[in-house]
């Protein structure tokens, strides 16, 4: 399975690949669609700093798991 | 040490060294032309402003002032050294509409001499607006900071993010895990010489510039995108330069301004920077803050590593999205980690850019790392040598996805380090030991500049007589590239280092070449050279056998100017003889030679690493939390070694940078400015600081390198912070996780840990 982003259609192999993806582009347009989603992208950034784990990362993946398309 | 060659290896003081000694050498500083001017540049005391209006009138009028320039007189190109990432080209350098940082230029003035030009400075009107601005990276984070840069949220100016392996099931395998955080503070480059330019732009339309520079092709290509002017109308000449420590291979406001001036004058211009400028208006290291993750297993096996890092970007993106990148690559070294993870984020600030220091993001991860790598071994029980021991790379590992190491002495440099504990005995009460290993790379697999040139180019020309030129854009900055080169050059053609006469980084009449960065030149122009040598000798070598009349069979050579058949070695001819009748014979035409260099197929990021293990020994006085550095040896290992006393100058002026790195260099600073920006106040090692060094050399063979040599410049710089933390907890049991580890901050840990003590 892969997953492909819904801002710029990269794949990736995995939905939390794809969050580090968005999240570490952090353009406007990947921002914006982060922030529509009900997040604040600079608090997943502070979360990313501030704690081990990946929370932020996570948090995103479970979203991005139902979202964004699923390929074969 | 190997006695292979003739004259590798051979203890050579630097070839431009009587000059330097005497005093003779022209520096950029001693440059001087005819009807030549001399330029100031007048900087921002906002740390964020807007400019409303800047009147220059009342200078202009200033007898002995000849030009005033300010952003409005520039292009409004905006520059930056990632030129294949437009939007990370950020810098005007003569700012138009905003200041950034204390010490952004705004205007700057031409003037028969120095004092006039800083008079006219003081009668430049400039209306600001004052802004907000934001000073911490952690602050700048936050959604309501002030924007650095406008349509930057958050002040992000860069992520990187390096992953390998599954670290959170890693973790999860681990019998133990330890979780720090650490800051690392800020070095300034204080070199000997401060920036400074001379520019001569002609009635022709060509600019030449004379400048202190590590990299004479960057600064004419990003000259020539700031002006419009041609590239090759470019000519950078750099003869001389008095350190550069990764301060002086990007466009500078020196250059820049003297360019515009001449330009505009169709006279030559001189800037020379202040000391003052020089701490407060070029870059610097890059302060980070830095978490660590770290798994292993109880018997010291690592699993897993993560490694998160905010980097306080300044103003400007510079060299620092690189410095970003190589702190996560090397924060994995120089051990294998299965399972790996960083995340790094660079962070505009309205303080001065940080950027490319001498070691270029690994001394912080360094630092970090080897800290905590020893909590790791103390919780565990397990001796600092022997879990390094355990993880340490070794030849031909691959770093998952992203490099392949060919040759590693990192085992060997650990027992020599470990023999040299154990001669040292037992120490008096309140000294310690502490280790640290480190690794770095020799140059950089990086094209973010977008040349189309290759990486590094050699012309090699055999004059009539035997002696030989060697043309290279490399940059001798002090580090003795030009001797390294040389030897290397001589080595190849058999000759005597004597013969050998080096031009370098001069746009006008050398190939194009990165320049002195990453530690690149021994390996890169090195193979540049070699190969331009080798050109030439086959050249010698078909008048040679013509000459000889030997059997086609035998193979020739040539050793001490002697050119002989490799089985017979006493059948032979003059090398001078041969060089005569082949530039006869070639129809009066010198013998040239061309050489270059790209790597390729050697993963992400560079060609060939070094590795080593350094032990400082240090005494601390509890009462006042003062330690003195008393022993400093390093087991280093950089393959063939060219010229030992190169290394041996590397290692010591390495100890020194990084002493202070560790001990007591910092830039503290209130609302953006900097508080010690005078030799005075900023606190280096000197000689008299400088504890006793001692070098063990490890003989390795780099395959990549020329005659298997590799780095020996950055490298030397990681270490030392890491074992000056590590050899304090040894002596007197406080850990101190901020650099630099002042005897302050180590007081305070001592008198906190007597307070817990007591209770």
């Amino acid at each position: 399975m892969s997953y492909q982003c819904p801002v710029c259609n990269k794949v990736s192999s995995s939905a939390l690949d794809l969050s580090r993806h968005m999240i570490g582009r952090g353009d406007k347009v990947h921002r914006d669609w982060i922030n529509s989603k009900g997040f604040k992208y600079s608090e997943l950034l502070t979360l990313q700093f501030k704690s081990f784990g990946g929370e932020g990362y996570r948090a995103l993946s479970e979203v991005l798991e139902k979202e964004t398309k699923v390929k074969d | 040490m190997t006695t292979k060659f003739s004259v590798l290896g051979q203890r050579v003081h630097n070839i431009d060294g009587t000059e330097k000694v005497t005093g003779s050498a022209k520096y950029t500083f001693d440059v001087v032309l005819p009807n030549m001017l001399y330029g100031k540049i007048l900087r921002s005391p906002h740390p964020h402003a807007k400019i409303l209006k800047i009147d220059t009138r009342q200078a202009k009028k200033l007898i002995g002032v000849k030009a005033v320039v300010t952003g409005k007189d520039t292009l409004g190109h905006k520059q930056g050294i990632w030129r294949r990432f437009p939007e990370l080209c950020d810098e005007e350098i003569l700012c138009r509409e905003k200041v950034r940082y204390i010490g952004d230029a705004v205007a700057a003035v031409a003037a028969i001499d120095e004092d006039t030009a800083e008079e006219a400075l003081d009668l430049i009107d400039v209306e600001y607006d004052l802004l907000p601005a934001v000073f911490d990276p952690m602050e700048a984070i936050k959604e309501d900071a002030p924007q650095v840069h406008d349509g930057v949220e958050l002040n992000i100016n860069i992520t990187r993010h390096i992953e390998w392996g599954d670290v959170d099931e890693a973790f999860k395998k681990c019998d133990h895990i330890r979780e720090d955080q650490f800051k690392c503070s800020s070095q300034a480059h204080v070199c000997m010489e401060t920036h400074d330019a001379v520019a001569s732009f002609g009635h022709n339309g060509k600019l030449t510039v004379w400048t202190s520079t590590q990299s004479s092709y960057y600064i004419q290509r990003l000259l020539a995108d700031m002006t419009d002017i041609r590239e090759s109308d470019i000519r950078v000449i750099n003869r001389h330069t008095g350190g550069g420590f990764g301060s002086k291979f990007e466009l500078d406001s020196a250059q820049f301004c003297a360019a515009i001036l001449s330009q505009k004058l169709c006279q030559p211009v001189k800037i020379v920077l202040s000391r003052e400028e020089e701490f407060t208006a070029t870059k610097r290291r890059t302060p980070m803050y830095y978490a660590l993750k770290l798994g292993a297993k109880k018997d010291g096996t690592l699993l897993a590593k993560e490694a998160r890092v905010i980097t306080e970007g300044g103003a400007y993106t510079s060299m620092g999205a690189t410095a970003l990148y190589l702190t996560g690559f090397f924060s994995s070294f120089p051990y294998k980690y299965p399972n790996y993870r960083y995340d790094g984020y660079r962070v505009y600030t309205n303080t001065a850019p940080t950027s490319a220091m001498r070691g270029f993001g690994a001394p912080q991860s360094t630092f970090v790392g080897e800290s905590q790598l020893d909590m790791m071994a103390e919780d565990l029980g397990i001796d600092p040598i022997e879990i390094r021991r355990k993880n340490g790379m070794t030849p031909n590992y691959e770093v998952p996805g992203q490099a392949f190491i060919q040759s590693c002495g990192l085992h060997q440099c650990l027992d020599k380090i470990d023999e040299h504990i154990k001669e040292r005995g037992k120490l008096p009460p309140n000294h310690g030991i502490g280790v640290a290993s480190y690794g770095f790379m020799s140059g950089g697999i990086f094209n973010w500049f977008n040349t189309p040139y290759a990486f590094s180019a050699a012309v090699v020309r055999i004059n009539v007589d035997g002696k030989v030129d060697v043309y290279t854009g490399a940059c001798d900055i002090g580090q003795g590239s030009n001797t390294t080169l040389a030897m290397i050059c001589a080595e190849e053609l058999g000759i005597k280092l004597e013969d050998v006469r080096v031009f370098s980084g001069d746009t006008g009449i050398c190939p194009p070449d990165l320049g002195a960065w990453g530690s690149r030149q021994t390996l890169m122009s090195g193979n540049a050279v070699k190969r331009a040598a080798e050109d030439c000798k086959n050249q010698i070598m078909e008048f040679a056998a013509a000459k000889m009349g030997v059997n086609i069979v035998y193979d020739l050579d040539i050793k001490d100017s002697w050119i002989h058949i490799v089985a017979r070695p006493e059948r032979g001819v003059s090398y001078y003889d041969i060089v005569k009748e082949a530039i006869r014979g070639k129809d009066g035409v010198a013998i040239m030679g061309r050489g270059h260099y790209t790597p390729h197929r050697k993963g992400m990021i560079s060609p060939a690493y070094s590795f080593g293990v350094q032990a400082v020994e240090v005494a601390v006085d509890i009462e006042t939390g003062r330690y003195k550095l008393v022993y400093v040896t390093t087991a280093h290992e950089s393959g063939t070694v060219i010229n030992p006393v190169g290394i041996e100058g590397q290692l010591e002026g390495a100890i020194m940078m990084a002493g202070g790195y560790g001990y007591c260099e910092d830039q503290p600073m209130d609302d953006g400015k900097i508080l010690n920006p005078s030799i005075a106040d900023y606190k280096l090692i000197r000689s008299l600081d400088m504890p006793e060094t001692k070098i063990l050399e490890i003989d390795t063979y780099e395959p990549e390198g020329p005659f298997g040599a590799k780095e020996a410049g950055e490298g030397l710089t990681n270490p030392t912070a890491g074992a000056i933390g590590n050899a304090i907890y040894k002596a007197v049991g406080v850990r101190i996780n901020d650099l630099p580890i002042t005897p302050e901050k180590v007081f305070k840990a001592l008198r906190e840990k007597e307070k817990k003590k007591a209770k």
